[in-house]
């Protein structure tokens, strides 16, 4: 039975460089002095909420060193754009002890149990990290249902845990809620690996249900129907092909550019310009994620 | 996909026109120090933005009949610190909460003990601004009981108290209230005093107090009573709040008030400390009031976040105007 599935002192040991460089010395004190307590579950569970009374809640700046540490680590595990409470917390979890597996799993549960929101984001924001990581699939599931924004950013976005761990009717529940709450899909880990027929249905079937109302699809969609592109979902690209929304366009002929179905792939000769474009690698899906963000 | 859409900042837009009264307070900010906005919806947050609130103290309360366990307690201050929290700063309203054991519910003994063990968990969660809102209800053994307990907790967390007070047997209510915080060694003015009338504010101000008035139509202050009592008292110690909820209330009660107390001629600087300054000042106590987290969104003209300032971003559209039969 797995425990941690990473090196789990090289972990603490980097998470622990990045605080030293983004805290005052009167909060390293005071962590310090916390851990002689951290054994105590009621001290434990009190340090985790009191942390950003301490820290306070900077964005913390993380140099590409210590980024690598992390990455080398646990592939895919990112903290950029954290406020330094959400890292202490996610540091201090690994402080907890997990001889007995039941205790541990009890004691992380009641935290989420009893969490405002940035307490919440930074539970999810360690499931990456936690021990026995089977034992977070329902919770994540859970997570996903979540309408508050920070809480589903820490789970679906730069976060390896659902990728890794969820089962497919999860995984395509993330997706589709964060295509429905508006995130940047480039940034969900994981995306192209987990792409699924289940999942290109949904989608299309989604589309449908956009048009028909006259509101639009966000172009990233398509990507995740790259794979899976038929004699029934063609028509659908092609309509995004001759659209007049440029990005859309291009977000047709980049699915077409990756799928192996030959009308796919004559529907991208067909135009000379955007084959070119993604043939030099000038036209990529990072591109149009970024075009989206402006 | 049914159920709440997560609110995106086209949803932010300014309405497309302006009560009347708004005129008379534009520019202003305003704190609400008590409004339940649980029981409220999300157009209220709308209007409430647009009327100049910029933040707000979200008492907890009672849901209008009793809870069976400790779970949907837990679950009501996890929506204060969640949802609550978030759907406020959809608006640009910054959400506090004040956590507590109200008094009516202290009369099932087995659950308030149940409560009593789960508050030292919440009490000290970031933004929470105080324990309350305690106190009396039917003025009884169990609710003193509990009132004591949390006034304890309190103390040992450093937190203000919000006292809410009765409706029958008011003044001997809020004396009785006042003398048991003094009884634990709370001083005066980590005590907000709550629902008061012209027949309570003059002992709760001399004995060093701050005094809360409730805009409520029919059962508490009416707000020509409320303009009344400021030309009287002044505006030291004194604060005005909506304590909207499931009845028949007014979550715009606090900018209402302050355009009539405007059309009286009470002075400007009076205003802003009953509807505003006051509350962040006893709130602030706690220590989990940062003024500037909530400046940015209180500058914000509505015409300037309407020609895209730094608030709004990208995919901005005009916000649905409430005044058309078309609803897209
Ligand atoms: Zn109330």
């Amino acid at each position: 039975m797995a425990e941690y599935v990473y090196d789990q002192q090289k972990m603490s040991n980097g998470l622990e460089a990045i605080i030293a460089s983004n805290s005052s010395n009167t909060a390293r004190e005071w962590l310090q002095q916390r851990l002689q307590k951290a054994a105590s579950i009621p001290q434990f569970n009190q340090t985790f909420t009191a942390i950003p009374r301490f820290t306070g809640k900077n964005i913390i700046s993380v140099t590409s060193e210590q980024a690598a540490v992390l990455q080398q680590d646990v592939p895919g595990f990112f903290v950029h754009g954290w406020t330094l409470d959400r890292l202490v917390r996610v540091w201090w979890l690994l402080q907890l002890n997990i001889s007995t597996k039941t205790i541990y799993i009890d004691t992380v549960e009641q935290l989420f149990n009893a969490a405002e929101m940035n307490e919440l984001a930074a539970l999810y924001s360690a499931l990456p990290l936690l021990a026995f990581p089977e034992a977070w699939k329902l919770r994540t599931a859970e997570g996903i249902r979540s309408n508050i924004g920070i809480v589903q950013e820490a789970i679906m976005l730069h976060n390896p845990y659902p990728a890794k761990y969820l089962d497919e009717p999860a995984w395509n529940q993330l997706v589709m809620k964060a295509i429905f709450t508006d995130k940047p899909l480039h940034r969900i880990s994981g995306l192209d690996e987990r792409r699924n027929i289940a999942l290109a249905a949904i989608l299309t079937d989604f589309a449908h249900e956009r048009w028909a109302a006259g509101r639009k699809v966000d172009p990233m969609q398509w990507r995740l129907l790259t794979p899976f592109i038929n004699n029934e979902n063609l028509p659908d690209i092609t309509r995004v092909w001759h659209s007049a929304d440029q990005t859309e366009k291009a977000a047709a002929a980049l699915v077409c550019a990756g799928s192996d179905y030959l009308p796919a792939q004559q529907l991208l000769a067909s135009n000379l310009t955007l084959a070119t474009e993604i043939q030099d690698g000038a036209l990529t899906w990072d591109v149009i994620a970024t075009k989206l963000s402006q | 996909m049914c159920g709440i859409h997560e609110l995106t900042e086209k949803d932010l837009q300014p309405l497309s026109y302006t009560p009347a009264y708004l005129d008379k307070i534009k520019g202003m900010r305003f704190f609400d120090p008590h409004v339940h906005m649980t029981s409220r919806t999300t157009d209220d947050y709308q209007a409430m933005a647009d009327a100049g609130i910029v933040a707000l103290i979200e008492p907890a309360f009672w849901l209008g009949q009793p809870r069976t366990g400790v779970d949907t307690f837990r679950d009501y201050f996890n929506s204060l610190l969640g949802w609550e929290r978030f759907r406020a700063s959809q608006f640009g309203i910054k959400h506090y909460c004040t956590i507590g054991l109200n008094s009516k519910e202290a009369n099932n003994e087995k659950l308030a003990e149940a409560v009593m063990e789960i508050l030292p968990q919440f009490i000290y969660k970031e933004g929470v601004v105080g324990v309350g809102e305690i106190g009396f209800d039917d003025q009884t053994a169990l609710e003193e009981k509990y009132y004591r307990a949390q006034l304890e907790l309190a103390k040992e967390a450093g937190l203000p108290v919000q006292i809410h007070t009765p409706h029958r047997d008011k003044k001997k209510g809020t004396q009785r209230s006042m003398d048991i915080a003094i009884e634990h060694g709370l001083p005066p003015h980590m005590v907000i005093v709550d629902h008061n009338n012209e027949e309570t504010v003059k002992e709760v101000l001399d004995r060093g107090f701050w005094a809360a008035f409730t805009i409520y139509p029919f059962t508490k202050m009416g707000n020509e009573r409320m303009v009344a009592v400021v030309k009287q008292y002044g505006s030291e110690r004194i604060m005005v709040n909506s304590a909207a909820d499931w009845g028949i209330s007014d979550p715009l009660a606090v900018p209402k008030t302050a355009a009539l107390m405007h059309e009286s001629g009470i002075d400007l600087n009076d205003i802003h400390s009953v509807t505003y300054m006051n509350a962040v000042k006893a709130f602030a106590q706690s220590g989990q009031i940062n003024e500037s987290d909530f400046e940015l969104a209180g500058n914000i003209d509505q015409s300037e976040r309407f020609n895209g300032s730094t608030v709004l971003r990208g995919g901005q559209q005009p916000r649905i105007n409430k005044n058309t039969t078309i609803i897209r």
